[in-house]
């Protein structure tokens, strides 16, 4: 029987060649997005299980320099809107541990840098970046130290005395060999267990769809199996195999596409980060579990169908058609949104109600219940509402079995929904950063010389001289303005701070600094002085150091705050802010600050201080974090509209096969092809846009109403933007097209001249 | 009309597939209201000088007649139009769409003329009250025996109330019983409409319920087999 099937699947004329073919190439195309998904996964693990040197912690360096470990300073830098990583080291006696990716501790006066700093470093101006790193480059740092090829870190050699006066250097005797901390980790597992949930769905049902092709023209050859002998048990035999022969060639052929485009995926930098290109890939295992998997599941799906029919020697009969979807099936759909509103309705500004999102989760798996019978109600609606033939062949066919028409396109509405959600939410987060204050201070560069938030000491038991509780000391403060002014294209704006003890006799307060009002006049967005006042006290001020360009954008000063009389030349000085004209001069302001400023500390193991940026960098980084998951689910969306399309277009074939009869003879009976074409796109086009709309309307619903609850009040309902409106447009026409490839089909197999009417 | 007084005629028509000559001069002409049964043996031509004749497609050579026009030269789109408007079909089976109701297999046809859909369910209701299948007018086709089904068929083919209705084996598939039960109906509603019919068919049982028979072999019209009926 084996062989049999062998035969039927591969030598059995030229309609079961090209349905070995659409078969094939149907699961070649679910095989290369599963493993496109699964090797991006794989690459994401890898990079979350890497040892993490930065997370090395260490303690307070003794004012004794010990004689073995190494002091450390781990800090971050900023050029072009990239992050540097940098370590500045110095042994402190033999045998000290080497950090990941070199063999040796850099000695002073060298420094050691990825391939892609290093890159850079030979060819940006040296006083944009390479000025920044005292000494020569000694080599490049290895894989090991690195997420990706494109990450910019640096190892800077230093003599122990000198190191050890730099803020936050600290002692440390063994590196740190665990995973990073989980700070954006859970954010991005759930995107990616989201994301492959979204495009599993519609790729799986693809494969099945695919490998189900033209069942009932198998039926009826196994119909005159049965009729010179065959048992059922060998019509299983034969139906398994003539499915597993297809499914294995679709599976070695989507392998085979999966290498051809890996190189591309492995360039492309789908979370925001570009991993190496031998970590895109899916395991060993990943591999052969395809290899494997693909082909039971297809021999499983393809005994499952065949217990659907009754194949007999005299023919084939369907099971009594399956009863409509019952209206039961709306309420968890009407369960989840109730779930939702009532979260909504606990949401404030400062917190998301405990509702919202077993709410969310709730809707989502409703929406997949209440498919069918959304299907079936639109195909009834759809039937009385539209005139003519084709509207009513189409939905009648689509009542008859809602919960198969509705199984290709239910990856989709998981895709559009969720998608839709951070279409809405990205939007509102970004235009909750992107203040008129904060856009308007886009090219200021804020670096501050004191801890404002609570967090670690800025001053070591070793600290600099110049460095004080309540920043540089005048002296030092000055010069440092000055040198910031010599820089070309610069306009600087000191903020001093005001002497504790010095109070002042205004509203009450804690007054912690002193600006003046011209500076203010030129920085409109912080707000004014009264009229006449040449500088002002301030208190609250820390807000302008939060990592949140919506709050560190905040107007501090107002007509209420009082004057300031004194000197400001007295006055340590606590932050600068410098406004460039341009990213030159930006990145020769940073080169100028990493030398002669002291750097900024890290906040804790493992988390990279916040270097000197332009407000206009917070609102990218910040707003890069969700845009990221946007692009994830934009692509999940593209993905599962894609394969949506594909499990349409073969869904569509199979089932012009199997009509070819009663196709063929009402175009014999003087139907037009274009009322059989119009009745063939409606039945694919229908369910794929009731699908579309319903979720996206849902999902636009449910995030409108949480932005609404949750931004400040006067925030305007958010709309989608055209990334958004891109993907979709492009994803549903590339699934147009592939429904529309089966047109052609429609019109050779149902040419009257080939009718046989016996 | 023809010239001749026929509605539709074959003239020495030639039909090949291939290398198999079908048809290979052809002729036969049938009046209006006439029943004629083409009988023959299988591979004979005769459903392949149905088609012909019925515009399904044109011959290689000679002539189609129908009501005075040449119906071999019309294209596709015309010929698509006149088997939609003026000619109905019945075949050995298959010819229904399963997914959709007796009723709407009825009206099916008739919104295709544009009829309002209000009155092309109307005369698919009358249609299957006159054929006793009232009470399976929401049942789909799948759903019905082979004799229910070729009565819908017959329904279906005559709610336009074509001139000719081309019946192809129509009893093929049915018991002899039934099938003298599908004749009776077929050729009895045709009668009633004075609609042609062009019947073919290899048992002369059926073709007796036809005004006169002809019989085709090797691709040719030999005899007429009866004289027409009175």
């Amino acid at each position: 029987m084996i062989r049999v099937g062998l035969q039927m699947a591969l030598n059995s004329g030229r309609e079961a060649l090209t349905r070995l073919i659409v078969t094939t190439l149907a699961v070649a195309v679910g095989v290369a997005l599963l493993l496109a998904v699964l090797a991006e996964f794989h690459a994401f693990q890898r990079d979350g299980n890497r040892l993490c040197w930065e997370c090395t912690q260490g303690s307070a360096l003794p004012g004794a320099l010990p004689s073995r470990g190494e002091a450390w300073n781990y800090s971050a830098d900023f050029y072009q809107g990239q992050t540097i990583e940098r370590l500045d080291v110095a042994a402190l006696g033999a045998g000290a541990a080497v950090p990941p990716g070199i063999l040796r501790l850099p000695g002073p006066g060298q420094y050691l840098a990825s391939p892609a700093l290093a890159h850079l470093i030979q060819t940006a101006p040296r006083d944009q970046l390479g000025d920044r790193f005292p000494g020569t480059l000694a080599g490049t740092i290895g894989d090991a130290a690195l997420t990706g090829p494109n990450e910019l870190v640096v190892y800077v050699g230093y003599d122990p005395a000198t190191l050890a006066r730099v803020p936050g250097t600290q002692w440390v005797t063994v590196i740190g060999t665990g995973p990073g901390p989980a700070v954006f980790t859970p954010f991005f597992r759930y995107a990616f267990a989201a994301g492959v949930l979204a495009v599993l769905f519609p790729v799986l049902i693809l494969i099945s769809t695919a490998t189900r092709l033209a069942a009932a023209r198998r039926e009826e050859r196994f119909a005159a199996l049965r009729l010179v002998g065959a048992t059922p048990g060998d019509i299983s035999v034969i139906a398994s195999v003539d499915s597993v022969v297809s499914a294995a060639l679709g599976a070695a052929v989507g392998i085979g596409v999966f290498l051809v485009v890996r190189p591309a995926l492995a360039a492309a930098t789908l979370t925001g980060t570009r991993y190496f290109a031998a970590t895109v890939t899916p395991t060993a295992w990943g591999y052969l579990a395809l290899l494997v998997a693909v082909p039971l599941a297809s021999s499983a799906a393809s005994l499952l169908a065949l217990r659907r029919v009754r194949i007999s020697p005299l023919g084939v009969s369907r099971r009594a058609t399956p009863p409509p979807p019952s209206p039961w099936r709306l309420a968890p759909l009407a369960a989840g949104i109730a779930l939702f509103f009532a979260g909504i309705l606990a949401t404030t500004t400062r917190g998301i109600g405990p509702a919202t999102y077993p709410g969310l989760l709730v809707t989502l798996v409703g929406l997949v219940i209440a498919g069918p019978w959304l299907t079936w109600a639109l195909a009834r609606l759809g039937g009385h509402a539209l005139g003519g033939a084709a509207p009513l062949l189409a939905t009648r066919r689509l009542a008859d079995d809602p919960k198969a028409e509705f199984r290709a396109v239910r990856g989709l509405v998981l895709a559009v929904f969720l998608g839709t959600i951070v279409g809405v939410i990205v939007p509102a987060v970004e235009s909750q950063l992107a203040t008129p204050s904060s856009t308007a201070l886009s090219n200021v560069l804020l670096d501050t010389f004191v801890s404002l938030n609570g967090g670690p000491p800025t001053l070591p038991a070793a600290g600099v001289s110049a460095l004080t509780p309540d920043g540089l000391t005048p002296q030092a403060g000055a010069a440092l303005v000055s040198g910031l002014r010599s820089v070309g294209g610069t306009t600087v704006y000191p903020l001093y701070s005001l002497p504790q003890g010095a109070g002042p006799n205004g509203p009450p307060g804690h007054y912690i600094g002193v600006v003046s009002c011209s500076a203010m006049r030129r920085l409109a967005a912080f707000g004014q002085c009264a009229p006449g006042l040449a500088a002002v006290q301030v208190f609250d001020v820390d807000q302008i150091s939060s990592d949140n360009p919506h709050d560190s954008a905040k107007p501090f000063v107002s007509y209420a705050n009082p004057a300031y009389d004194g000197s400001l030349a007295t006055l340590p000085l606590q932050a600068v802010l410098v406004r460039v004209n341009n990213a030159a001069t930006l990145e020769r302001t940073r080169t100028y600050l990493a030398l002669h400023a002291p750097p900024q500390v890290s906040a804790g193991p493992g988390v990279a201080a916040t270097p000197p940026r332009t407000y206009g960098e917070a609102i990218t980084i910040r707003s890069g974090r969700v845009l990221v998951a946007q692009k994830l689910f934009d692509l999940a969306v593209a993905l599962t509209i894609v394969a949506a399309g594909c499990s349409l277009a073969v869904s569509i074939g199979g089932g012009l096969v199997d009509r070819k009869r009663p196709f063929t003879l009402l175009r014999v009976g003087g139907t037009p092809l274009g009322t059989l074409a119009l009745v063939v796109l409606l039945e694919a086009v229908l369910p794929l846009a009731a699908a579309t709309v319903a979720a996206a309307g849902i999902a636009y619903g449910m995030s409108a109403l949480a932005v609404i609850r949750l931004a400040p009040p006067g925030t305007p309902v958010p709309g989608l933007n055209g990334t958004y409106w891109a993907t979709m447009g492009v994803g549903l026409a590339i699934a147009l097209a592939a429904i529309c490839v089966t047109l052609p089909l429609l019109g050779r197999m149902t040419t009257p001249a080939s009718a046989r009417f016996e | 009309m023809n010239t001749d007084g026929s509605l539709i005629e074959a003239r020495d028509i030639t039909k090949s597939f291939g290398q198999t000559q079908a048809l290979r001069g052809a002729s036969v002409a049938v009046r209006q209201g006439e029943i004629l049964a083409i009988m023959g043996p299988s591979g004979s031509g005769k459903s392949t000088l149905l088609h012909c004749m019925a515009g399904i497609f044109p011959p290689d050579s000679g002539e189609v007649w129908f009501d005075g026009q040449r119906l071999d030269t019309f294209n596709e789109a015309e010929r698509t139009r006149l088997r939609r408007t003026t000619f109905g079909f019945v075949f050995q089976f298959g010819q229904l769409v399963p997914e959709l109701t007796t009723a709407d297999n009825i009206a099916l046809p008739l919104i295709l003329n544009r009829t309002g859909r209000k009155a092309a369910y109307a005369q698919a209701g009358q249609w299957l009250d006159r054929l006793g299948l009232g009470d399976k007018a929401a049942r789909r086709t799948g759903e019905l025996s082979g004799g229910e089904a070729q009565r819908v068929a017959i329904a279906r083919a005559l709610a336009i109330r074509p001139r000719v209705l081309f019946a192809d084996e129509p009893t093929g598939a049915l018991d002899s019983l039934t099938g003298e039960k599908v004749m009776r109906l077929l050729t009895g509603l045709a009668r009633e409409q004075g609609t042609t019919v062009v019947l073919v068919t290899h048992d002369a049982g059926v073709a007796a319920y036809a005004d006169r028979d002809v019989m085709v072999r090797d691709g040719r019209v030999t005899t007429d087999a009866r004289p027409v009926r009175a």
